[in-house]
């Protein structure tokens, strides 16, 4: 029974990976790394860790990939035309580390000797709640702190990097050299701070606003 | 009868789950009755009375009649997400029924003993949580692929909603988790039946009790948070494209998952099945539990009657300046009283 459920999970798993990879519309990628991460919550609860399999629904699929898909529906992404390839060389050494990764799961395979344990494997208390939260507050504490002070320090650099107005001050107006912004800027916020910049881009860049250069067309 | 063999096993789950099934069906059926009833009364109006005695054959008229809809499917939607929200909403609406116990154990001559719950395991609480979660979907994509701006700000406000009142909702049951120090749902259940079935968890948890409701009504999108499909303004939100059997999916869906939050309070807070005279007559059980489970859909319907809608920016202040406090205080408060007291 195990086995059939394995099977069945680690396909979903491997084809909605490859279909996450294959996709060019970025929305089918982000459903299919749901159903990955599905899929791997159900091998957790195969391999007897169902605090883990619900963590992994709740934090991965029910929040972080939320997040992605509001904000691919929000910007809705054109079709791109395929892009030009670039780093070639990335294809090859896919191919050989490929290799290393079949040859290395055919060594375990067949050169090690699964050993007997008295415990059936499927019933265990490691993966439990209980025991997952006594080793978290107890012998894991030094880790598990830093791990979340790691995350309140991402959180706030996100934040401090969304915040583009403390690069500049508020009332300040950039005046790019010789060129002119295709934005007009703001003459009722227009303040005594004045920015001089020598081409548009780096204009742009002060501003906050998205630039592309036009160099392939000619300009 | 032997319970512990496989095949045995299976047959009883089998029956379990078409049992429960059913019953959802049918609660849910039923619910959409009495809120049109109950709100028609509300408003000095009848309601829906002619189909069957006081209307109780309407539902089945109302779903025939859906079911012959066409199904339409707008041009240039993405067909294949298109058709996949509903199923997402649905099957996560329905899958969260699996760990709640109906009743006690219940002694049946010649079938003898068991419980009135599909399955029980140690994380029950949080696959509630998780299935929830994952239920975002559902509306999220279905008002992306119909490719029309109503139902994309119908799914788009719904997303941000849902997540932030799943933080609040999940927080307000720390309270409940500390005091019972598990997370299986049979066993928080069986922890309240003392004092003659009357040791309910929400004599020690008020606050979250009020703040599990709150963020229970908007997870679920029902007035007054009912952005995602707030007519005035977004005609439908993220079902305006849907029709036919796809649209009844939607609409089963909000009202299982009503019905599925109300159980969820009914097992946590109010003592699930327990009541005055359980331990004397085990089936009693089952009509305490579905006696609260309805006090809780009427509380809906009720509040459905009597409050206007929030305007979004209000929703989200609330949620996330209000809720998110209030509920790690609870959180605090408990701890703190639970380490001095034992």
């Amino acid at each position: 029974m195990t086995t059939i459920l394995f099977i069945l999970f680690a396909g979903l798993a491997i084809g909605c990976a490859i279909a996450m990879v294959s996709q060019s519309n970025p929305l089918y990628s982000a459903i299919s790394l749901i159903g990955v991460f599905v899929a791997l919550a159900s091998l957790y609860v195969t391999l007897a860790a169902p605090f883990i399999a619900a963590v992994q629904v709740i934090v991965y699929a029910g929040a972080i990939m939320v997040l992605v898909i509001f904000v691919i529906m929000l910007l809705n992404v054109e079709h791109e035309e395929p892009r030009r390839k670039r780093l070639r060389f990335l294809v090859p050494a896919a191919i050989g580390m490929a290799a290393v990764l079949i040859g290395e799961t055919a060594f375990i395979l067949y050169s090690v000797q699964a050993t007997e344990s008295g415990v059936p494997r499927t019933v265990s208390n490691v993966g439990l709640t209980q025991s997952i939260g006594v080793g978290l507050f107890t012998q894991y504490l030094l880790p598990f702190e830093i791990t979340s002070v790691l995350l309140l320090m991402a959180i706030v650099g996100a934040m401090s990097l969304a915040r583009r107005n403390t690069i500049l001050s508020s009332t300040a107006r950039v005046v790019p050299g010789a060129q002119v912004l295709a934005m007009d800027i703001d003459p009722a916020r227009a303040g005594k701070e004045t920015v001089e910049t020598e081409t548009t881009a780096e204009a742009a860049h002060l501003l906050g606003v998205e630039f592309h250069s036009n160099q392939e067309n000619g300009e | 009868m032997d319970f512990n063999n496989p095949y045995i096993h299976s047959v009883v789950l089998i029956v379990a789950i078409s049992v429960a099934f059913l019953t959802i069906m049918l609660l849910c059926a039923f619910t959409v009755l009495l809120e049109r009833r109950v709100l028609a009364f509300i408003q000095g109006r009848l309601g829906p009375n002619r189909v069957g005695y006081f209307g109780v054959l309407q539902p089945f008229a109302d779903f025939i009649k859906t079911m012959m809809k066409e199904d339409l499917n707008p041009d240039q939607s993405t067909k294949f997400v298109f058709m996949l929200a509903p199923m997402i909403a649905i099957v996560t609406a329905i899958m969260a029924i699996a760990v709640y116990p109906f009743g006690p154990l219940i002694n049946l001559p010649y079938l003898g003993t068991f419980p009135l719950r599909i399955a029980q395991f140690d994380v029950a609480l949080l696959y509630v949580l998780g299935v929830t979660s994952v239920g975002v979907y559902g509306i999220a994509l279905a008002g992306w692929s119909s490719n029309n701006k109503y139902s994309l700000m119908g799914g788009l406000r719904s997303a941000a909603q849902m997540i932030s009142y799943e933080l609040a909702l999940g927080l307000s049951l720390i309270g409940i988790i500390l005091i019972c120090g598990t997370l299986d749902i049979y066993a928080i259940v069986q922890q309240q039946s003392g004092w003659y079935g009357l040791q309910w968890n929400i004599l020690y948890q008020p606050l979250a009790f009020i703040l599990y409701l709150i963020a229970a009504i908007a997870e679920t999108n029902r007035v007054p948070f009912d952005l995602p499909e707030a007519e005035t303004e977004l005609v439908a939100g993220f079902h305006t494209e849907y029709s036919s059997i796809k649209f009844l999916l939607f609409f089963n869906a909000e009202y299982i998952n009503m019905i599925t939050v109300s159980m969820l309070a009914t097992s946590l807070f109010l003592g699930g099945w327990n009541g005055p005279g359980v331990a004397q007559f085990p089936l009693l059980g089952v009509l305490y539990f579905f006696a609260k489970v309805v006090f809780f859909l009427f509380f809906y319907v009720w509040l459905r009657g009597t409050l206007p809608r929030f305007r979004f920016d209000q929703l989200m202040d609330f949620g996330w300046k209000f809720l998110l406090p209030v509920a790690i205080l609870n959180i605090v408060l408990t701890a703190t009283v639970l380490f001095f007291v034992g």
